[in-house]
Formats: structure tokens, C-alpha cells, sequence
């Protein structure tokens, strides 16, 4: 019944979704007849050649509503991104619930699994749509947005990708892309699943196993500082694979929806490094070991 | 094949190909890149002014380029004008000069340089003009050239014809040139051959596009201006271009320039020439083609556009394959379709995908009076210019298509492919993430369509120079090879990768190699060895793995070979199987033993490769045919009212059950094809009851088997008998990786309880899955497997005795 009210619930937030785009648009038809009137007294102003008080009071009145428009419009659009975080909300809770149900037990054998072509696809859509951070004037990008860490006292939700560092099969470390089941408090400890359901593996790790992933991309026109620089040491996910490896930032994100190209640790080329590989923000953490394996 | 054009029927041909012959890479400033009138046309109308002169100024004319008869002595082999300094400009004197006129240089008469015309007709006349008009022009020519090479041919050229005006003959080019036809088969058959090789699988009208493509293509070539040989020497620094000046100088008095002079005899380019001059020309004539009809593509019709743009590249690129590459059958003189392609009854049961919306229709001009569509317009089209070969008739096709008893009738299907394929019945435009249930292999091909990636058979040669990009790509598969296959030695991976009897499926993506299929073709022994195969790791998980496996199996039918066979290592088995690999080998080990590599610790695979199947199309092909299967099925749903509630066993892990089993099946009219009845126990309480005894009896000697066994071995977890429950993750962590349908007693006992095993056939299956399970997780000679014969031979005993199998 739960996910039935979900659907109505999604349909609910589209139709408003819908009327804030076009409640947008009005907006911007509004204001645009003040627009035009400021940028004519300019020129009557110009032709004058004088700045008499009548113009200047003028001048500041228009300013004053077309500050207050504009105020009006980026409110609707906020709001606006707002409903769509709260679909992608949505979709996330149902997801989660959907996964609880079906978890599976050790009598009942797991169903067939994802193919990893269509995991993968999953991966990249994820990292296309997460949300790129946009401040008011003067905020600087919270925790989490871009390279920017999550504070000390951070507890990820249930749902949320991080990276995770677990005991490989064969004793060796790694890092490994996983989502969060639960936090418990009383021993400071996650649960976490392997993301790729092939490995179909639950893990309980200590806090400082676990690296939360960004949950806004940094927009790298208005806050560049959100990003890691050139030479910075970071994990990043190695293309088509879910696996974090140590990476050096080789170049970042000139435009809001370009990836990190980052140089991985490789042994196998003579120079340690792999060739420049593109890596999506999503999936490019700050490394916390600085010392070389 | 296509005849020869009539000469008169050139230049608006010509037109359809707005690109051609202007492109050239060529130095000459004679070249007809002029705008207005061709070269070609200026000769012909400067021909026809000069033939309308009265007679006298005619004579004048060829008098200039006639020996004086003025007794034996005179040596002059022209008239030349007192009047004038250059005899080219004789035609803008208005008046003829008269007979009694004296030459400037021997002081004769012009009627002892024209007194051999006397008697001759006006058409001779006529000749003689024209080739004085084309000496005209080859001189112009000789002058502006810049290129030795060519310059040095012109001039031979223009003495030729003097010599023939001066003693009037016609024109034959003499020397070790050799004549036309140079090669055999030539430029025509050969691609000719190739449409038909490539894309005789094809529905018609997706055929008749390449038909279309490959005519562009060589009228192209008959007009395309050569790259000088001293260009190409450039361009291909290890080849002295000897060959290539041969053959330039042959184009060029052959076809080039008897194009716009017509004394010489013209032969079309693509037919007195073949496959060793198309190589030395077509990497830069693709180039030059492909930017030509880039830089004018606003220039071309619309429906041709979009043939041009999305077909030609990918057209040439599978022509290059058969140019450069070794074993092309394409240029056999006797050329005919293999015989499992000709008789192919697949491609009629099989639908191919992009039939339909996304095929382009031509413009009637090129499409040589084929006409598909159905407007009322093409009834006014012209008869088809002679040469154009006509496609078969649409009822002969069906004629041959073989029709199955009881079939679904063609209108149907033919309206539910309607629905299928009914561009507002799609979802939109397509999108780069795909649905959770595409096909593996759904990715690559798209790309591939779209030209993001490329395929090609790629090898080292001893004895042709090869390519530059060639080796540059085998050098980036060695790479992929070694940085994916870290257990090879590089060494090992270089030796074989760039060995002449080896050739490598190649994967480019952005001009850099991304991974590839190293092979060995054994022939003789009629199987491929698979040596290397690998994706570079950042490009994995797309499917091109399976898209390199599906060209390399086409390519393989192409050439008549039906079995792969490779030597697996324990990560590459689960990919091979996934490409219809199995370690069930089917060549008789003595074609094999001492020709493919032997790996220790390897697993030897097989691949029997079925000639009907178009490979690379196959995931598509039958997701096409699901479409139609569950339309039909809607269609007689709405027929039928009744509704059960649907098949719960798939999901449970059986893979096949009787379809007699499905409820309501009989009510819609099935029936079962008549060999198996008569066996089926007809009372299901009495099956109930022999299967349930069965068990029982399974279930108590099984405990009896494991007790027998563990007093002589010793079990790990002696209590957990293998069989009777399922296996607990706990105990095999991987088992459910492994074995896809688990199976066990306990299950087959809760399964009889629901009644799921309505025939014998389930029951049967299930108990030998258990066996079979058993056998795939655990080593063959271990204590599992031991357990697992035993209960195999009890079952069958019991089964016989209770009749439900023959003894």
C-alpha cells in the first residue's frame, strides 16, 4: 500500500513540479518589461550626459524591483529543484523498501542477480544526476558538496553510497563502493552491502572504514575551491569497475557536468600511473592515507 | 555488372555525384574545377565551332599540323600562319587564309601542307578537327601542368596525336603500358562481388541501399582526380611508387584524360583496373571522399544525405577490410557466394533490425528505377538505365521462403511487425542508458552504428609492406594484450600479435585500439585457434567483449570456417561460455593435437559457429521476435476469455517443462505433435503416488549411500548429507555463483506437495539436475561426486522399476 501512495505522491510533486516551471517563466516575463525600462533610463541618461537626483531615485526604485524579481524567480526555481530532490527522494525511500522486503536469508537462495553491464549504466546515470550545488550569494558550499568533507560527527543514512574500506577474500585491503543498511550507535559501527550484488556480501565496519560519497557536485565557476586540485591524492572509482583506488588528480572539472580526469596508481606502466581516465565528482573521495603502499 | 555509360548519358549521371572528380588532390590547374562549363564540355563545344567552319578555314586549320608535300626535299611538318605568332590562335582570324598562302617557315604554300585532304569526306575532316582541338587543349595542358609526371605524360599524349593528325591514323598508345584490361577481376566485379558477399543476408531494401552505395561509390572512382605518383611517394615513404606510376600513367591515357578528349579510346577507371591499384588509391581516396561529402553535405538531398552520412563511412570501412586484407574472396575471378550463405534460408525467417523506418529511400535518380515505394509518382519514373541491375521480384522472395504447417498466416505477422515497428508507437528518441533487461551486446552495436567504435581484421605481413596505422594499431593491441593478460610474457604476446599467420580482431575507438581478438586460422584443419582476447579495463562491462566475438564469428562464416577453439584460463571461462563456448569439444582431437597451443592449466573450449545465424545481430534479432510472439499473444488473449493465474516454475529454476503442463494450453487449440503421446500416465493421482514412493524410497537409501560411505571416508560435516536439503551458503560461499538452479531433495518433496510435477519428464529433470549440480561444483573424483553416481544408479533403477522410463 506504501508504494501505491508513493506513486500518487510522485504524480502529486510532477504536477507541481510543472506548474513552477511555467509559474517561472511568468516570472520572467514580469519582470522584464522593469528590465527594459531600467536599461532605457540608462540611455536617456547617456544622451543627457547628467545624473540629475530625479534620475537617481528613479534608477533606484527600478533596482529595488528588479532585485526583488529576480529574489521571486530564484526562489521558485529553488523551490522547483526542491520537488525534484523530493521525487528523487521518493524513488530512494521506495527503493530501499523494496530491497528490505526482498532481502534474502541463507536457507532461501538469492535471485538472479543485475547484469553488471546494467550496473554499471546505474553507476554513471547516479553520477549524471547528482545534484549540482548552488548557493545563495555569500553561502559557502556546505559538507559533502564537491571535495569538501563531511564533518566529524557525520552519520551516513541508510541508502547512502560511500566508500568502504573491507577485507578482500584474499586478506588484501580495498576499497569498495557499498551502501549504507545501518548505523548503530552503541558500537559506532555501519553496515554496508557491497554495491555490486555479485559479491552479495554484508559488511560491518567501524566509522572510520567508511567515506561518505558527495551528495552535491561543486559547480567549478562559482566554487572551485568544492574541488580538488591538480596533483591532490584521492580515491577515485575506476571506470566499469566498483572499486576505489588511489588516484591523483591529473586534471578537475573546468564545467559543472565534466568529470575529474585522474591518474591511477599502476604498477603495471613504467611511470606507477595509469594514462588519464575520466572520473565523475560522485565518485572521487578525499584518500586520508598519505603514505605510499 | 553494369555496362559501360554511353558516353552521352555521362554528364548527367555525372550530376548525381555533385563531388566527384573535383576533389581531386591533384596539382594539375587543367583539372575541371573550374565553375561553369567542365573541360570535358568546353572540348566538345569548341569541337562542334570548329566542324561548322566553312571548309577552306578547316583545311587551314589542319594545315598547321600537316608535313608540306612540296616535293621530297621540304621537311616542315606544319603550316604555319605568316600572319600570326602562335598557331593556337588561329581561330580568332575571322577570314581563312587562303591555299596560295605561304608558311612562315618553309615558304610554301598552304596547299602543299593541305594537298592530302583533298580528296578525304567531311567526316574524316571532322576527325582530323576534333584531335586538332584536343592537341590544342593537351598543349594548354602540357604548359600549366606543374607535375613532372603527369606534364611528361601530356606531352607524350599531344605528339601522339600530332603524329595521328599528320599521318591519319587513330591514336594508340604505344610503349609498355600494356592495354586495357589491366587487372582481373577488375574495380566493378570486385565490389560488385563484395555487396553481395557483405549484405546479401539482408532484407531487400536495406540491400538495395548498399547496392546504391557501392554504384556511387564507383562512379566516384571512374571521376576522382589521382594523387600524383610523386604525392604517393610522399605519402607511402617504404613503396618507390613504381607500381603506382605505372598505373597513373595508364589512368591517365586510358580514363583520365579521354574523358574530356575523345580521340583517345576511354575506358572506365573501375573497369580496366582492379584490387592492386584500388590499394594504392583507396585510404586516400576514402579520405578525400569522406571530407568532400562532409564539407558539401548541406549540398545533397536530404534522403541522400542521410545514405551518405550514415552509410558510406561504415561502407568503406568494410570495403577497406576486403581490399587490404589477406584471404578477401571477393576478388576471386570466379567468385561465386558460398554456398551456406547463398542457399541461406535464414535471412528470410530472421528479421533484421533496421528494416524499416530508419532505412533511407533514394532519390529516384540514383536508385536506377527500382521502385519500392507505392506513391503514384513512381509509375512516371524511367526504365532503368541499362546496366542497373534489377532486384528480384518481391513474390519471388516469398516463393522461396519455406512455410511451416499450421503457421501463423504472413498478413498477421506482417501487421504486427507493423505495430512493432511504428515510429509513433516508439518511445522516443533513443538514449545512451538502457533498460535493465537490454542485451548484453545492445551497447556496442549502437555504437558501432553510430560510428563511436570500429571493427577490423588486422595482421602483420612478411611479404606486403604494411600500413602505418596498421602496425600502430598492432602495436596498441600488444598493449591491451599485455597490460590485460599480466601472466603472458610480453614477449610471448609481441611474437604472436605481429606473427604473419596470426591476425587480430582489432576494437577502435577514437583512432586507439581498446581491445581486440588475437586468432589463428587453421583451414586445412577447419578450426580457428582463439589466442588472445581482451578489453582494456576502463572500457569493460560494455559488451564489446560479446560484440568482438560476434564480428569474429561472422568473419569466420565468411570464410567457412565452423569451429573455434581456445584454451581457457579460470577467469576467461565464464566469458567464453557466455559466448556459446562449451568444454564439450566436438573436432576430433587429431585435427587439433600439434596445431593449437597448449597451456598447462588451461581449459580447452569449442565454439561451433552455425552459418545461418548473423551473429551480430542475433541478441536483436530475437528481441524483435519475443516482440511478436507476445503481440500475437495479445491478439489471441483478447480472443480467449478465460485467465489462470501464470507459470510460477521458471522462477523457481526449472528451465523447461512440457508445454502440455500449462493450463489452458489445450483449450486454445494446441496440440501435441504426435510422437511422444500415449506415454504420459493419463491419471495424475496415479503419477502422484509412483512419485512420491520414489522419493520416499531416494530419500531413506540416500541416508543408507551416506552412511555406507562414511564408514570407509570421512565426510567434513558428517551429518549434512549433500542431497537432502539445499547447500547452505555458510558451508559453500560461491555455490550459488556457480550452480544456477539448485536443487534438492527436500525442495523436490515440498514441489510434489504442490502438485508442480504434473509429468514425469519434471520429476525426472529435477532429480538429474541434482546429479548434475553436484557434479559442476565438486572435483570428479570427490567424495560428493562419488555419492552422486551412486544415487544416479539407484534412481534410474528405481524409475525402470516402476516403469516410468524403458528398461
Amino acid at each position: 500500500m506504501a508504494l501505491v501512495s508513493a506513486d500518487s505522491q510522485i504524480a502529486e510533486y510532477l504536477t507541481e513540479l510543472h506548474q513552477l516551471i511555467k509559474q517561472t517563466q511568468e516570472e520572467r516575463s514580469r519582470s522584464e518589461h522593469n528590465l527594459l525600462n531600467i536599461q532605457k533610463t540608462h540611455e536617456r541618461m547617456q544622451t543627457e550626459n547628467k545624473t540629475s537626483p530625479y534620475y537617481r531615485t528613479k534608477l533606484r526604485g527600478l533596482y529595488t524591483t528588479a532585485k526583488a524579481d529576480a529574489e521571486a524567480e530564484c526562489s521558485i526555481l529553488r523551490h522547483a529543484l526542491q520537488k525534484i530532490a523530493d521525487i528523487k527522494k521518493l524513488l530512494e525511500e521506495r527503493r530501499i523498501a523494496a530491497k528490505m522486503a526482498g532481502v534474502y536469508s541463507d536457507s532461501d537462495p538469492p535471485r538472479k542477480t543485475m547484469r553488471r553491464g546494467v550496473l554499471m549504466t546505474l553507476l554513471q546515470q547516479s553520477a549524471m544526476t547528482l545534484p549540482l550545488w548552488i548557493g545563495k550569494p555569500g553561502d559557502s558550499p556546505p559538507p559533502l558538496c564537491g571535495a569538501i568533507p563531511a564533518s566529524s560527527d557525520y552519520v551516513a543514512k541508510p541508502g547512502d553510497k560511500v566508500a568502504a574500506r573491507v577485507k578482500a577474500m584474499d586478506g588484501d585491503e580495498q576499497w569498495i563502493l557499498a551502501e549504507v543498511v545501518s548505523y548503530n550507535h552503541s558500537t559506532n559501527k555501519y553496515e554496508v552491502d557491497d554495491i555490486d550484488e555479485e559479491g552479495k556480501e554484508r559488511h560491518t565496519l567501524s566509522r572510520r572504514r567508511i567515506i561518505p560519497l558527495p551528495q552535491w557536485k561543486a559547480n567549478p565557476e562559482t566554487d572551485p575551491e568544492a574541488l580538488f586540485s591538480k596533483d591532490h591524492l584521492v580515491l577515485a572509482l575506476y571506470p566499469q569497475t566498483t572499486c576505489f583506488y588511489r588516484a591523483l588528480i591529473h586534471t578537475p572539472p573546468q564545467r559543472p557536468q565534466d568529470d575529474y580526469s585522474v591518474l591511477f596508481e599502476d604498477t603495471s606502466y613504467a611511470d606507477g600511473y595509469s594514462p588519464p581516465l575520466n572520473v565523475a565528482q560522485r565518485y572521487v573521495v578525499a584518500c586520508k592515507e598519505n603514505k605510499k603502499k | 555488372m553494369a555496362e559501360p555509360a554511353p558516353q552521352a548519358s555521362v554528364p548527367s549521371r555525372h550530376a548525381t555525384t555533385p563531388s566527384c572528380g573535383t576533389a581531386g588532390s591533384g596539382s594539375g590547374s587543367s583539372d575541371p574545377a573550374r565553375p561553369g562549363l567542365s573541360q570535358q564540355q568546353r572540348a566538345s563545344q569548341k569541337k562542334a565551332q570548329v566542324r561548322a567552319f566553312p571548309r577552306a578555314k578547316k583545311l587551314e586549320k589542319l594545315g598547321v599540323f600537316s608535313a608540306c608535300k612540296a616535293g621530297d626535299s621540304c621537311k616542315c611538318n606544319g603550316w604555319k600562319n605568316p600572319h600570326s605568332l602562335t598557331g593556337t590562335r588561329l581561330e580568332l582570324q575571322q577570314q581563312a587564309a587562303d591555299l596560295s598562302e605561304q608558311c612562315r617557315s618553309c615558304c610554301h604554300p598552304l596547299a602543299d601542307h593541305v594537298s592530302h585532304l583533298e580528296n578525304v569526306s567531311e567526316e574524316e575532316i571532322n576527325r582530323l578537327l576534333g584531335m586538332v582541338v584536343d592537341v590544342e587543349n593537351l598543349f594548354m595542358s602540357v604548359h600549366k601542368e606543374e607535375d613532372t609526371d603527369t606534364k611528361q605524360v601530356y606531352f607524350y599524349l599531344f605528339k601522339l596525336l600530332r603524329k595521328c593528325i599528320l599521318q591519319m591514323t587513330r591514336p594508340v598508345v604505344e610503349g609498355s603500358l600494356g592495354s586495357p584490361p589491366f587487372e582481373r577481376p577488375n574495380i566493378e566485379q570486385g565490389v560488385m562481388n563484395f555487396v553481395q558477399y557483405k549484405f546479401s543476408h539482408l532484407p531487400p531494401k536495406e540491400r538495395q541501399t548498399m547496392v546504391e552505395l557501392s554504384k556511387m561509390f564507383l562512379l566516384c572512382l571512374n571521376y576522382w582526380k589521382l594523387e600524383t605518383p610523386s604525392q604517393f611517394r610522399q605519402r607511402s615513404q617504404k613503396d618507390d611508387g613504381t607500381t603506382y606510376k605505372v598505373d597513373y600513367t595508364r589512368w591517365l591515357c586510358y580514363c583520365h584524360v579521354p574523358q574530356c578528349n575523345d580521340s583517345l579510346p576511354r575506358y572506365e577507371t573501375t573497369q580496366v583496373f582492379g584490387r592492386g591499384f584500388l590499394k594504392s588509391i583507396f585510404t586516400v581516396t576514402r579520405r578525400q571522399l569522406l571530407e568532400k561529402f562532409r564539407v558539401e553535405k548541406d549540398k545533397l538531398l536530404p534522403e541522400k544525405r542521410t545514405l551518405i552520412l550514415t552509410h558510406f563511412p561504415k561502407f568503406l570501412s568494410m570495403l577497406e577490410e576486403e581490399i587490404y586484407g589477406e584471404n578477401s574472396p571477393i576478388w576471386d575471378v570466379d567468385f561465386t557466394m558460398p554456398a551456406s550463405e547463398g542457399g541461406q534460408i535464414g535471412h528470410q525467417t530472421v528479421i533484421s533490425p533496421a528494416a524499416g523506418s530508419n532505412t533511407p529511400s533514394f532519390p529516384k535518380n540514383v536508385g536506377g528505377g527500382s521502385s519500392l515505394g507505392p506513391s503514384s509518382m513512381d509509375s512516371v519514373v524511367p526504365e532503368p538505365s541499362p546496366g542497373d541491375k534489377r532486384k528480384l521480384p518481391e513474390n519471388l522472395e516469398d516463393a522461396k521462403r519455406i512455410r511451416v504447417m499450421g503457421d501463423i498466416p504472413m498478413e498477421l505477422v506482417n501487421e504486427v511487425m507493423m505495430t512493432i515497428t511504428d515510429p509513433a508507437a516508439m518511445l522516443g528518441p533513443e538514449t545512451s542508458l538502457l533498460s535493465a533487461n537490454a542485451a548484453r551486446d545492445e551497447t556496442a552495436r549502437l555504437e558501432e552504428r553510430r560510428g563511436i567504435i570500429e571493427f577490423h581484421v588486422i595482421g602483420n605481413s612478411l611479404s606486403q609492406k604494411s600500413n602505418k596505422k596498421i602496425l600502430m594499431w598492432l602495436v596498441g593491441l600488444q598493449n591491451v594484450f599485455s597490460h590485460q593478460l599480466p601472466r603472458m610474457p610480453k614477449e610471448y604476446i609481441t611474437r604472436l600479435v605481429f606473427d604473419p599467420k596470426h591476425k587480430t580482431l582489432a576494437l577502435i575507438k577514437d583512432g586507439r585500439v581498446i581491445g581486440g581478438i588475437c586468432f589463428r586460422m587453421f583451414p586445412t584443419q577447419g578450426f580457428t585457434e582463439i589466442v588472445f582476447c581482451a578489453v582494456t579495463s576502463n572500457e569493460q562491462v560494455k559488451g564489446y567483449g560479446t560484440h568482438l566475438m560476434n564480428h569474429l564469428k561472422e568473419y569466420h562464416i565468411k570464410h567457412g570456417i565452423l569451429y573455434f577453439l581456445t584454451y581457457a584460463d579460470e577467469y576467461a571461462i565464464g566469458y567464453f561460455k557466455k559466448q556459446g563456448f562449451s568444454k564439450d569439444i566436438k573436432v576430433p582431437k587429431s585435427r587439433y593435437v600439434g596445431y593449437i597451443k597448449d597451456y598447462e592449466g588451461a581449459t580447452l573450449m569449442e565454439c561451433e559457429l552455425n552459418p545461418r545465424i548473423p551473429y551480430t545481430e542475433l541478441s536483436h534479432i530475437i528481441k524483435k521476435q519475443k516482440e511478436i510472439i507476445k503481440k500475437l499473444i495479445e491478439r489471441k488473449q483478447s480472443q480467449i476469455r478465460k485467465v489462470y493465474p501464470g507459470l510460477t516454475c521458471f522462477k523457481e529454476g526449472v528451465r523447461q517443462i512440457p508445454v502440455e503442463s500449462i493450463p489452458g494450453i489445450k483449450e486454445t487449440g494446441w496440440k501435441p505433435s504426435g510422437k511422444e503421446k500415449g506415454k504420459e500416465l493419463k491419471d495424475p493421482e496415479l503419477l502422484y503416488h509412483i512419485l512420491k514412493n520414489i522419493l520416499a524410497q531416494i530419500k531413506v537409501s540416500s541416508k543408507y549411500i551416506h552412511t555406507h560411505t562414511h564408514t570407509k571416508h570421512t565426510f567434513t560435516h558428517p551429518d549434512a548429507w549433500p542431497f537432502m536439503e539445499p547447500v547452505k551458503k555458510s558451508e559453500a560461499p560461491d555455490y550459488y555463483e556457480i550452480i544456477r538452479f539448485p536443487i534438492d531433495l527436500k525442495t523436490m518433496t515440498e514441489r510434489l506437495k504442490n502438485r508442480y510435477y504434473v509429468t514425469k519428464k519434471l520429476f525426472i529433470a529435477d532429480l538429474q539436475r541434482i546429479i548434475t549440480n553436484c557434479r559442476e561444483y565438486n572435483p570428479p573424483d570427490s567424495e560428493y561426486c562419488k555419492c552422486a553416481n551412486t544415487l544416479e544408479k539407484f534412481f534410474y533403477f528405481k524409475l525402470k522399476e516402476s516403469g516410468l522410463i524403458d528398461k
